[in-house]
């Protein structure tokens, strides 16, 4: 696999590229043309659907699958919701996204609507993200002016109205039913599932929601068909991913490559191995939910299923690596410190679990653990699993059951014997 | 209806029922904290998940429907030991609190541990310390520790009535229930949030250190206090055999009734009990030189039939005046009528009733009396009582007197009753009419009776005797099938009726708006 | 409410209409008031809740469950360091130290002249350029106790 096989972020280099006349020269609006003006929203669910195009915010669900969900006939509106949360630690790419190429952004979201029958689109930023925020407007005022969004788009008859909500800081708002909750003005709790949000989501009427990543490859998939996306990665996980890589490494970053490029190759060869004196001692694959990988462990492939099969996840694809100078027991300080102070407080598990567990991490932390704590700390994690309200119990307790489990002898040696 | 296996035993339930639902009507009680039928599901406090077969995750029985051919099984181990999970969880950060705290007995966290707990606590972290007495408005006060936050009382404020003043703030386990300054619980509703809470975290000051609830019995009764006629329980301590205490009702507490307050009460009828057993009247008193003498209930029962019967006979019965309420049971307003108005004719009746108040737009009436439709569907027309009309020549007046909320309504009465009538009182509660009485009998409030009242909107309701009667008290409907039965004028009428149900019986075959209510 | 400046009333009428129920333009108009005011006081609270059609205590909860709404002023700079895992690999909490000892503040404190508030934050989506943190709207990352110098000296 090559870079030139890169098209999502291969214009990222341009100035001035969020200008639409920039977007324009390059090829901008060229699919949501082909899409609206020689395509049936049929045809569209169709080729999405044979991409296998797979959500690229951490959950890996189909998207045209996704779409297939919502009801044709219905007299509620459709909403389409742009999760632009990035909240998972380690994720990073869709600011880049959003920044450098937000009208591809739009692009995608037009061909979305327009498959599913949606007139209303809001894009759900993260409350941090002000300054993409304001680009991103900018660009949505562009596209109206010049017919790509508002009434009647390229004369094609259909509408589309894109408005930014900004968040106001809580993870948990990247979860899809807590994400509608605080559009809707509420605090973040996620929903009971069922119902799915394609039949009652925003207002209670049909939602879909994507991830910005996942909405920027429709345009390319449109253009280049859902045959070519396939080949461009698996046949059963279409297209590249933007991985990101942080930790020490050489060149922390972006990186668009394959699905199904190795663990090692993204380290090694693209983000240019470990620093100067560093030693790999640890690898997080898919954002701080995945659990985590031990050095011996990395000799895998970058696609969804080769890491579920390795007891992890692909998740949003953020690699963290972690070196052997830090103690492991820090990395569990800062994962149960997360998952506690973003917990929204609705279940009991998670309310109350994941701070027992920060309490008791933060106790061994400062001097006070003792030899039973680890095993207690692993019950609590195994009770949270699979007992929650929403995916974030899973996401707090997965982590950290793989970080007792697989670093058992370092944090004994923390406790007092 | 669909077909299911729940715990190994075959069950047809009806459909869309969730299988919270469809459990309870076979029997099977799966635990709850955060689910109340009155609100749609919430699913936070994951006590009452289930095993289905064939899904790899448990499931919430509150929220999930029932379906064609599902195998359910509520007590297995992943079951068992989910529900002892949640229970570790709940009770880690909760304060050891049952020793001083007014829900125990009666509360869930005590009731699910005894059945899926009885572990030893592994928590060995420092509790969360937060407030312990939060004055949430009205007469409730929440202690933060205690919370388990299943938000039950926010969502009574925003789902029914639509009042709002509760709310979740700050986050994770820094949750807590809380009110926007300045503006707290204040409604006719907030007793109900003490009755939802499931455990300890919001009290009633009323009911707070009183007693333990396991003194405690309960009986089921109505309150008369307006036209809605609400079911209720009325909580009485069990007694000590060395100590008198100085209360005997405790608690007025909501009864589940569909059709009429469906599981609430207003704080109006919660809270108003003292009533029951304040300033009663127990004693028969007949006026003897001036001053008001014990006296027993035959002979004086004997006179006063004797009194009626010479009027009848002289053609004098329009010189009597009777004054009656709304409060009195329909039974008794059947017998009113029956004795005043078909026996004896020409009889002056009037009817004086508590002032109206104000209503809620909910529960609470105007009305402050419980069957003044029952006075409009028996038959009576009674004229609205006049202090004018009363200065006429009336040589006996009866007043059936209802004084709980108060003897405003009487004020009139003072300069007609000092004329010359004979004045005869039937009452519940002592009161200054007993100076212008010459015959004083102590009577029953409708707790202490068995018969029905008909609510303002029609809804006939049927109660049982659930409080004992004070001193020497009987019921206006006793006194008057005695009276009547002496006075003779039908006398196989009142041969035939021994108990309540026997009028009532009689008044469903007269009257089509109580067919109904037969059963 | 008088304190807020006509601008951005306007600003806040033209949102709520963006939205086709009221409620849901709760967190933009949220956004909008501590733009101005800094932050959000019972005062605007109780406003807010008017404008929307919502009781108080909705609007409390809102506030309290977003860590970028405040209910009480800090000082003229939110220094806000990223705490999460990428950061704290790259030194974070050295970076923090730094900051409390020059300081002279707690994170959660302000600074006597009002100048600076020191919170940490959760993860801010710049990993690759860990050590991070936010000063008020803006990203600074790649932190040494050199540029946290520059960065200070450089705001009044």
């Amino acid at each position: 696999m090559t870079e030139k096989e890169k098209y999502l972020t291969s214009l990222f280099g341009l100035k001035n590229l969020h200008q639409l006349e920039i977007y324009l020269e390059n090829g901008g609006y060229e699919a949501a043309k082909k899409a609206l003006l020689e395509m049936k929203p049929t045809d569209i669910l169709a080729e999405v659907k044979a991409a296998n195009l797979r959500g690229r915010g951490g959950a890996g669900f189909p998207a045209g699958v996704k779409w297939g969900f919502v009801p044709k006939e219905t007299d509620k509106p459709k909403y389409l919701c742009v999760n632009a949360d990035e909240g998972e630690p380690g994720t990073f790419k869709d600011k880049y996204i959003m920044s450098h190429n937000p009208h591809l952004l739009l692009e995608g979201i037009i061909i979305t609507a327009y498959c599913v029958g949606i007139h209303h689109a809001f894009i759900y930023i993260r409350g941090e993200y002000e300054m993409i925020a304001q680009r991103l407007e900018k660009a949505i005022a562009e596209a109206k002016k010049k017919g790509f969004l508002g009434q009647n788009i390229l004369h094609s008859q259909f509408d589309l109205e894109v408005i930014v909500h900004r968040g106001a800081g809580a993870y948990i708002c990247g979860e899809e039913t807590a994400l509608l909750e605080s559009l809707e003005g509420k605090r973040g709790h996620p929903r009971l599932k069922p119902p799915f949000p394609a039949s009652v989501g925003l207002f209670n009427c049909p939602t879909v929601i994507n991830n910005v990543e996942t909405i920027a490859n429709v345009p390319f998939i449109i253009l280049k068909g859902a045959e070519w996306f396939t080949r461009v990665g698996l046949p059963k996980d279409g297209g590249t991913r933007i991985f990101g890589v942080s930790g020490p490494v050489k060149k922390p970053g972006i990186y668009e490559l394959p699905l199904g490029t190795s663990l090692k190759e993204l380290i090694f060869t693209y983000a240019g191995g470990m620093r100067e004196g560093k030693k790999l001692k640890a690898v997080i694959p898919g954002g701080l939910s995945a659990p985590i990988l031990t050095a011996e462990e990395i000799d895998i492939t970058l696609d969804f299923e080769s890491l579920v099969n390795a007891g992890s996840m692909l998740g949003s694809g953020a690699v963290i690596v972690i070196d052997q100078e830090t103690s492991m027991l820090d990395v569990l300080r800062v994962v149960s410190k997360f998952y506690a102070h973003e917990s929204c407080g609705q279940c009991t598990p998670c309310r109350i679990g994941v701070s027992w567990i920060n309490k008791i991490v933060n106790r061994l932390a400062q001097g006070g653990g003792q030899p039973d704590d680890l095993e207690t700390i692993a019950r609590l994690a195994a009770a949270i699993k699979g007992k929650t309200l929403c995916p974030l119990g899973d996401a707090a307790a997965m982590p950290i059951l793989a970080i007792v489990e697989k670093f058992k002898d370092e944090l004994l040696g923390s406790t007092k014997h | 209806m669909v077909k299911i296996k729940i715990d190994g035993q075959q069950a047809e339930v009806k459909e869309g029922l969730t299988i919270l639902k469809a459990a309870e009507a076979l029997g099977i009680e799966i635990p709850h904290l955060c689910f109340h039928p009155a609100f749609s599901p919430e699913g936070s406090c994951r006590m009452c998940v289930v095993e289905i077969q064939g899904r790899p995750k448990l499931e919430l029985a509150c929220s999930t429907i029932v379906q064609e051919g599902m195998v359910i099984f509520t007590q297995s181990q992943a079951v068992v030991e989910a529900r002892r999970s949640v229970l570790e969880f709940l009770l880690a950060e909760h304060p050891l609190d049952c020793p001083l705290c007014d829900k125990a007995g009666e509360c869930k966290l005590q009731d699910y541990y005894e059945l899926y707990g009885l572990f030893d606590s592994q928590f060995k972290e420092l509790k969360e310390k937060r407030a312990k007495r939060v004055h949430l408005g009205r007469k409730l006060i929440l202690d933060r520790e205690r919370c388990i936050l299943c938000t039950r009382c926010v969502r009574f404020l925003k789902e029914v009535t639509k009042t709002g003043e509760l709310g979740v703030f700050q986050r994770g386990i820094h949750s807590e229930i809380d009110y926007f300054p300045g503006q707290p619980v204040n409604n006719n509703y907030s007793g109900n949030l003490a009755e939802l809470c499931p455990v300890g975290a919001i009290t009633d000051q009323d009911f707070r250190f009183q007693t333990r609830s396991w003194f405690l019995n309960s009986k089921p009764a109505i309150c008369p206090l307006c036209s809605r006629v609400c079911s209720v329980y009325i909580d009485y301590h069990r007694g000590f055999p060395r100590v008198e205490l100085d209360k005997y009702v405790y608690r007025i507490r909501a009864r589940e009734n569909p059709q009429i307050n469906n599981y609430w009460l207003c704080d109006f009828g919660r809270y108003t009990y003292s009533y029951l057993e304040k300033n009663r009247a127990t004693q028969v008193l007949v006026r003897e030189n001036g001053h008001l003498v014990e006296d027993d209930w035959p002979s004086q029962l004997d006179l006063l039939a004797k009194k009626l019967k010479e009027i009848y006979l002289k053609k004098r019965t329009s010189q009597v005046g009777v004054i009656f309420n709304s409060a009195l049971t329909t039974e008794e307003l059947y017998l009113i009528k029956k004795l005043f108005v078909e026996e004896l004719p020409e009889v002056n009746l009037y009817l004086l009733d508590p002032e109206e108040g104000e209503g809620d737009g909910f529960l609470l009436t105007s009305s402050r009396t419980p069957n003044l439709k029952g006075v409009e569907l028996i038959g009576l027309q009674p004229r609205r009582f006049s202090a004018a009309e009363l200065s006429q020549k009336l040589k006996l007046i009866i007043i059936f007197a209802y004084l709980p909320l108060g003897d405003n309504h009487y004020k009139e009465l003072n300069s007609v009753l000092d004329r010359e009538a004979k004045v005869i009182l039937l009452t519940a509660h002592q009161t200054w009419l007993m100076e212008k009485a010459d015959l004083v009998l102590p009577t029953l409030l409708p707790q202490e009776k068995e018969g029905s009242m008909v609510n303002v909107d029609g809804q006939v309701q049927r109660f049982e005797k659930a409080l004992p009667a004070p001193g020497q008290a009987r019921s206006e409907g006793e006194i008057l099938g005695i009276v009547g039965r002496q006075l003779g004028i039908d006398f196989s009428f009142y041969q035939e009726i021994k108990k309540p149900a026997d009028i009532f019986d009689k008044i469903s075959q007269e009257f089509s708006w109580a067919e109904v209510s037969r059963d | 409410m008088s304190s807020l400046s006509p601008e951005t009333k306007n600003k806040i009428a033209a949102v709520v209409k963006r939205y086709p129920h009221k409620q849901a333009a709760l967190l933009p108009v949220l956004h909008l008031i501590q733009n101005e005011i800094g932050f959000i006081p019972e005062e605007s609270q109780a406003w807010v809740a008017e404008l929307l059609d919502l009781q108080p205590a909705r609007v409390k909860e809102v506030v309290t469950f977003y860590t970028m709404f405040l209910e009480k002023p800090i000082g003229r700079y939110h220094l806000q360091v990223c705490s999460n895992l990428s950061c704290t690999l790259a030194g974070a909490n050295d970076i923090l130290n730094y900051l409390i000892d020059k300081l002279k503040i707690k994170p959660g404190e302000t600074t006597a002249d009002g100048r600076f508030t020191l919170t940490t934050v959760e993860c801010l989506g710049a990993c690759e350029h860990a050590p991070c943190m936010m000063v008020n709207c803006d990203y600074y990352g790649q932190l040494t106790p050199a540029k946290i110098d520059e960065i200070l000296d450089g705001l009044e």
